[in-house]
């Protein structure tokens, strides 16, 4: 553990107990990992999974984990943590006991993973992102289309196979919409009126 | 007055309750590329999409094409409002990675800059959405101190807007020796400002009629769209880093955590100015408590070697060569670092496989969970409001597109 982090924090103590607790509640066959600041993280063993963990942490009394910090995903091409192509990553963090914990999911490169915006409304943006960036569809996420580049963009930039200086630039943006399933509006009466 | 419609299409068109208008992406009152498509029935926006990217520049990918020695310019370019957060937050978190702590001096600045930052950011912030809504003055008076925070800053590592200044393991530069004078009267004369700012806005009719119940998140809505920061605050949850995962020398400060009740623009315009007053504290406490003592951690894997002995000793001058041609070797693991940021949670997630470049450089920025709860709580407010709420969240898009 470093120590640019102040020994006498509060949280380290709340730290340790979801530490020991994971181990014993979930780590039984799942593996649990400790990373440089000593955040625990564990490997959910499929994408059902790791919803479930999602959702148990949600709702441990012991973790009170109610705060979605962030999703993302890494490339795991060289297979250093697993025979999976992605790895999927979710950051939980507890506005009560101020502790984090990360869990981690293999996908394949066709392998779905689930959704977490029907549980947050900010993993909306995250999931899309990663759709972006990585491929990485979520299985009933209400909007799954591309959000930093263009929707008419080929490939996916983070992945390492993606050479960095591979741009792809348009002369016209895209068309006027309100997204790809716009909830009320009603596209019949558009088209009426530009006649 | 009736206007005198000699089209009668025209008429079709004012009852259209699909009328779609575009803000952004270049327009002054945008705060930057940001898009928002709106739906408007008469005057109020019934249905609204964000669309992002106009200034992504890859700079994730680029983290992992860049030595994390040459990849601290990219994280200036983040929120360009206040550069050296960025640049410290992101100095933290290879430190975490490779498990050096600094010393106590170094840790003084990196508080002292990241307050400083904060004061700049806030500046804009409130500045800009006092612009938006027509009061120019507190636009003069606040600029006025930012321009001060500003040359500070510029004595401090020579930049102003892109500092740069952060290294991994240290900082560039030490603080100048007139540093200490300056930044006294700085924390004098600032709260003043910020008392005339408070006699012009705060109790103003025009000011509370266009700011009070425009814009609100719910306490719930922020948690669930994952908010951070003032403007969390501001809806009444109880949250700061700062205090609560503190890092460097914030337990030993005496500071407090502003927050709100209402969320909306004026509890959020609030909750700055209040977080400005108390960063001034912090800026006087580091300004009176600046310990002496080495800036430099030392640890040969990263310490960068003086000038001087580049010049007149081979073995430094390699070590020197080193450093900035191969890039400092982070060993296998992972860290996520998060610090509170001006505008909230910064967090830097690195995945190392070994060697000088990262494999995963992940930068989750408060900005984009910001700009996803607007597309939500826009809907059913008028299109003014809507600029006024943008303003109080402070996007910025160097951050939100990255």
């Amino acid at each position: 553990m470093t120590t640019s982090i102040a020994p006498r924090a509060a949280y380290l103590s709340s730290q340790e107990n979801l530490s020991k607790r994971l181990i014993e509640k979930y780590g039984k066959d799942r593996k649990v990992e400790f990373d440089k600041l000593n955040e625990p993280m564990i490997w959910a063993k499929s994408p059902e999974d790791a919803k479930f963990l999602f959702r148990s942490f949600m709702v441990d009394d012991v973790f009170k984990m109610d705060f979605l910090s962030d999703i993302t995903a890494y490339d795991n091409k060289d297979h250093e943590d697993g025979d999976k192509r992605f790895v999927l990553v979710y950051q939980q963090y507890s506005t009560t006991l101020h502790v984090r914990v990360r869990i981690k999911c293999l996908l394949d490169e066709n392998e779905e993973a689930l959704t977490l915006s029907d549980v947050f409304n900010g993993a909306n943006w995250l999931e899309r992102e990663v759709f972006d960036m990585f491929g990485i569809t979520f299985k009933g996420h209400p909007n799954m289309r591309r959000i930093l580049m263009d929707e008419r963009f080929t490939g996916h930039p983070l992945r390492k196979e993606y050479p960095i200086k591979q741009r792809e630039p348009f002369k016209d943006n895209i068309a006027f919409h309100l997204g790809a399933n716009p909830k009320s509006i009603d596209t019949h009466t558009l088209e009426g009126e530009e006649k | 007055m009736a206007a005198h419609v000699q089209d009668p299409h025209q008429l079709q068109d004012f009852y259209n309750p699909n009328v779609l208008i575009n803000l952004g992406p270049s327009h002054p009152a945008m705060h930057g590329t940001l898009r928002v498509m709106c739906r408007v029935n008469g005057e109020t926006i019934e249905d609204a999409n964000c669309e992002i990217g106009y200034l992504h520049r890859a700079i994730e990918k680029l983290g992992e094409d860049k030595t994390y020695h040459q990849w601290m310019v990219y994280t200036d370019r983040l929120n360009y409002c206040s550069a050296l957060n960025n640049n410290i937050a992101y100095a933290m978190a290879v430190e975490n990675v490779m498990n050096i702590s600094i010393t106590e001096r170094c840790m003084w600045i990196r508080v002292m800059c990241m307050e400083l930052a904060r004061i700049i950011d806030h500046i804009i912030c409130v500045a800009i959405n006092a612009l938006d809504l027509g009061a120019m003055t507190v636009f003069w008076l606040l600029y006025h101190w930012r321009e001060e925070a500003y040359t500070m800053i510029e004595s401090m590592c020579g930049m102003r807007l892109t500092t740069t200044y952060a290294r991994i393991g240290g900082m560039s530069y030490d603080i100048p020796d007139n540093l200490r004078e300056r930044l006294w009267k700085f924390c004098e004369d600032f709260p003043r400002a910020l008392d005339e700012v408070e006699g012009l806005l705060t109790s103003n009719r025009i000011w509370i009629d266009r700011t009070r119940g425009v814009g609100v998140i719910s306490k719930e809505d922020a948690l669930k769209f994952s908010i951070t920061g003032p403007s969390l605050r501001a809806s009444g949850v109880d949250l700061d880093l700062r205090r609560d995962r503190p890092y460097y020398i914030y337990p030993e400060l005496d500071f407090d955590v502003v927050v709100g009740s209402n969320g909306d623009v004026y509890d959020r315009y609030l909750v700055r100015l209040e977080e400005m007053r108390q960063s001034t504290r912090i800026l006087k406490q580091c300004n009176d408590r600046m310990p002496e003592g080495p800036l430099w951690v030392n640890d040969k894997r990263v310490q960068i070697p003086e000038k001087i002995d580049v010049y007149t000793k081979m073995e430094v001058l390699i070590h020197h060569f080193k450093i900035f041609m191969e890039g400092i070797d982070v060993p296998k693991g992972e860290a996520f670092t998060c610090v509170e940021g001006p505008n909230g949670e910064l967090g830097f997630y690195i995945v190392s496989r070994g060697g000088p470049k990262a494999w995963r450089m992940r930068v989750k920025s408060p900005s984009f969970m910001l700009f996803q709860s607007f597309e939500a709580s826009v809907k059913g407010g008028k299109i003014p409001d809507a600029v006024a709420h943008l303003g109080s969240v402070n996007i910025i898009a160097g951050e939100l597109d990255r």
